[in-house]
């Protein structure tokens, strides 16, 4: 194989000068093994790589079912369809099948993420053996799923575990659903239509509008074997094309308003103070109204000119590394943590309900569980705080699982929906997360309650005790 | 897979045998089994539900039996671990399934449920040894064979679920236990669902322990508070054995104490549980603890 890629090396025009003196010098042929230097290889793969071309939006979405209603099945058969239209790269099953170990943010995952796109968008679609691994991908943000196809076989119709599907989904935040009722050439009309029904009360129950829930009936085996076409290929598009409309494509990080976390602060003599970071979303003109927020404080201003690389920017774009010049605020004001925004687009939280995944020891995490009380370093965005951690309906949280926490900062930072962090125990990561809730700010009681302790707590419990 | 596109097929093609739609709903909303089998149920006897009913619960036994040997082999590292404590005896069994979905289903839960019960039946009826503490290890063969109230073996249950769920679901392994009158049993699960237990519920979870305790003084509510704290630190820091003051030294790195009275306590850094058992006047005879999906230590 390699002795293979090696001519394929050498045929090609860019690199023949090169090769034929390394064909001269070795006997690839008759040696077969690559002493080929590692550079000529990886040159290969750089340049067969394709650009991607970002001229549709991107949305992603992720199958859900039971293991042998066919979600890996209907994936292979969504690649092979669009594969035909030029849309995607044929895989076939055993391609997909066997979720493979993923190290994203130093969490291993079982997860298979395919890429495809129709007429109208891009899709990156993931696939996940477990209710833990999509917990996992939720948190790391590999990606985050913004809709799902959840397939049934007409066979079996809906399974006893469905309802833990839809229960995930909706814990990680799924709103849509598109529904793919699946096998029903193993299946007359008739079951066809029992299962719609089932499945449509079965959604209403679990809280989504089971009436309005798109259905799509066909086989993805037939799509893939290329029989039948009006259950098969023609199956497959009409799933795609639902899936086009009723998912709605996320709103993208340019359009949302600007947001800049503060990486660092200047004093430029004879000009001002200059703040510099990566925007992180939105765009910034010069001219623009903003807001400092962090460390209890919130300080308006206005961006007075805008600089990258040295150079005079007109308009910065979220992703640009950039330096922004403020108007009537002191160095000292700012600081490294705080975020400069669109005025009231952003609010500083002390209290957030958040999904946590604890590392292992594996991982590098912590050997020895922790419990409620625990006392941490939660990293965001530039900032660092101390938090307190309360683990809601369990006593302790062991290393390598995943959970809710309550977490209580020590000072309110900028926080929102879905952002993500990590949690940190001296040198250790412990673990990293993303916000699920915003809790109402605490109270000055709750707040001294923070620093008092563990003594402190146990004090006050006899004390209450006492008193009942 | 293969075996039932054939089946379904075949009665695509038989004249006379059409099942009736609200028949057929009608039956799997009653039954819950799939709607191939309901279908093959109700043409078989023309459309007769109470008949179509019956052979069904016939059948699922043997579907059941067909579709666990179907799925034999595929890996089942989920699951959960059940703990059963009744005043003196007790259980604490693992069963594994494929995905996690599962382990959270209320049809797995009950499983486990029944797995338990039955080891507790099973080791009540043991005659005790001459020890304090009788321990008796169950590996897979001899979990299926134990009888439940119904008369039938847990295999049948078994087969039952595996038919329902649909996926590959092993008996794994059950220790239980029974202790003389003077000796308490305590278990703990993490996670644990609420934090009341009542003694003779199932509790269920990832991780799950059981420990022997002898202690002078009656269990009050008090000592029961320790005592449950104590498990939860077996459950947390997976001690390998009890050890003894006399033979066992403490590990100088802290973090690798595998003796259980020298490991910090989990809920309280500054006292080992060998303090916390000394200052309490309890004495830890015996514990076991299971993690869901570990492999077997062979003892």
């Amino acid at each position: 194989m390699s002795a293979l890629v090696a001519v394929k090396q050498a045929l090609s025009p860019a690199l023949r000068s090169t090769f034929r003196q390394f064909l001269l010098n070795t006997n690839v042929k008759s040696s077969g093994c690559i002493s080929v230097s590692p550079f000529i290889i990886s040159k290969r793969y750089f340049a067969e790589k394709k650009v991607f071309q970002r001229t549709k939006p991107h949305c992603n979405i992720g199958t859900i079912g039971h293991v042998d209603h066919g979600k890996t099945t209907l994936t292979a058969a969504i690649t092979k369809v669009l594969a035909e239209k030029d849309l995607a790269e044929s895989k076939a099953y055993s391609d997909i099948d066997n979720a493979p170990e993923e190290k994203a943010r130093g969490i291993t995952i079982n997860v298979a993420h395919i890429e495809y796109q129709t007429d109208n968008r891009h899709y990156g679609h993931t696939d996940c053996p477990g209710h833990a691994d999509y917990i996992k991908n939720m948190i790391t943000g590999t990606a985050q799923m913004d809709g799902a196809i959840l397939v049934v076989a007409a066979t079996d119709g809906a399974m006893p575990q469905t309802r833990e599907h839809l229960l995930l989904a909706k814990q990680i935040g799924v709103n849509d659903i598109v529904v793919f009722i699946n096998k029903v050439d193993a299946a007359d009309a008739e079951m066809v239509e029992l299962v719609e029904m089932e499945i449509r009360e079965l959604m209403t129950e679990m809280g989504y509008d089971g009436d309005k829930v798109p259905i799509i009936k066909g086989s993805a085996l037939c799509a893939l074997e290329e029989k039948n076409p009006d259950i098969g290929q023609k199956a497959i598009l009409e799933l795609l094309d639902t899936v086009d409309k009723t998912i709605p494509t996320p709103v993208r990080e340019l359009d949302k308003p600007f947001l800049l976390p503060v990486e660092n602060v200047y004093s430029i003599q004879g000009r001002g103070t200059v703040v510099s970071g990566r925007l992180e979303r939105g765009v910034l003109k010069k001219g623009a109204e903003c807001e400092f927020v962090g460390y209890n404080k919130v300080l308006k201003s206005t961006v007075t000119g805008v600089e990258m690389f040295h150079q005079i920017l007109e308009e910065a774009q979220a992703g640009d590394q950039l330096g922004a010049l403020v108007r009537g605020v002191k160095r000292d004001d700012i600081k490294r943590g705080m975020v400069m925004c669109k005025p009231g687009s952003c609010k500083a939280i002390d209290q957030v309900e958040a999904q946590v995944y604890i590392l292992s020891k594996e991982e590098g995490g912590r050997t020895k569980p922790f419990t409620s009380f625990f006392q941490l370093q939660m990293f965001s965005r530039t900032w660092d705080c101390a938090a307190v951690c309360i683990i809601p309906g369990k006593e302790m949280c062991m290393p390598g699982e995943d959970t809710s926490l309550q977490l209580k900062l020590f000072r309110p930072m900028v926080l929102e929906q879905g952002q993500r962090f990590t949690l940190r125990d001296g040198k250790i990561t412990l673990g990293t997360g993303v916000v699920t809730k915003i809790l109402p700010p605490l109270s000055e009681i709750e707040r001294q309650e923070l620093t008092e302790g563990k003594k402190g707590r146990e004090k006050k419990e006899k004390k209450n005790k006492k008193t009942v | 897979m293969y075996f039932k596109h054939i089946s379904t097929r075949f009665f695509h093609l038989s004249k006379n045998l059409c099942a009736d739609k609200n028949a057929l709903a009608a039956l799997r909303k009653k039954t819950g089994y799939t709607f191939a089998n309901c279908k093959k149920a109700l043409e078989m006897h023309e459309n007769d539900l109470t008949k179509a009913e019956k052979w069904l619960q016939e059948q699922a036994e043997s579907l059941g039996w067909s579709k666990a040997t179907k799925l034999e082999g595929r890996s089942a590292s989920q699951g959960l671990v059940g703990v059963l404590v009744q005043r003196n005896i007790g259980a604490l069994v693992e069963i594994n399934c494929e995905t996690d979905f599962v382990s959270r289903n209320e049809n797995f839960r009950e499983f486990v449920e029944k797995t338990s019960k039955a080891c507790l039946n099973y080791v009540s009826d043991v005659k005790e040894t001459e020890g304090n503490v009788t321990k008796i290890a169950l590996e897979s063969e001899s979990l299926k064979n134990l009888k439940l109230e119904d008369g039938k073996m847990l295999s049948d249950h078994l087969a039952l679920l595996i038919g329902k769920i649909g996926e590959n679901t092993v008996l794994k392994r059950a220790i239980c236990y029974k202790t003389a009158d003077t000796i308490k049993l305590f278990g703990f699960t993490h996670p644990a669902p609420e934090s009341i237990d009542e003694e003779g519920k199932v509790i269920m979870g990832r991780y799950g322990a059981i420990a022997a305790f002898n202690s002078n003084t009656e269990a009050s509510d008090e000592v029961r508070v320790i005592y449950r704290k104590i498990c939860q630190h077996i459950v947390g820091m997976n001690p390998e054995k009890i050890g003894d003051t006399e033979i066992d030294k403490p590990n100088e790195v802290k973090d690798d104490e595998k003796c259980l009275i020298y490991q910090d306590f989990i809920l309280d850094s500054e006292m080992t549980i060998g303090e916390i058992l000394k200052e309490n006047n309890i004495k830890i005879i015996d514990f076991h603890r299971f993690e869901c999906g570990e492999e077997v230590k062979v003892n």
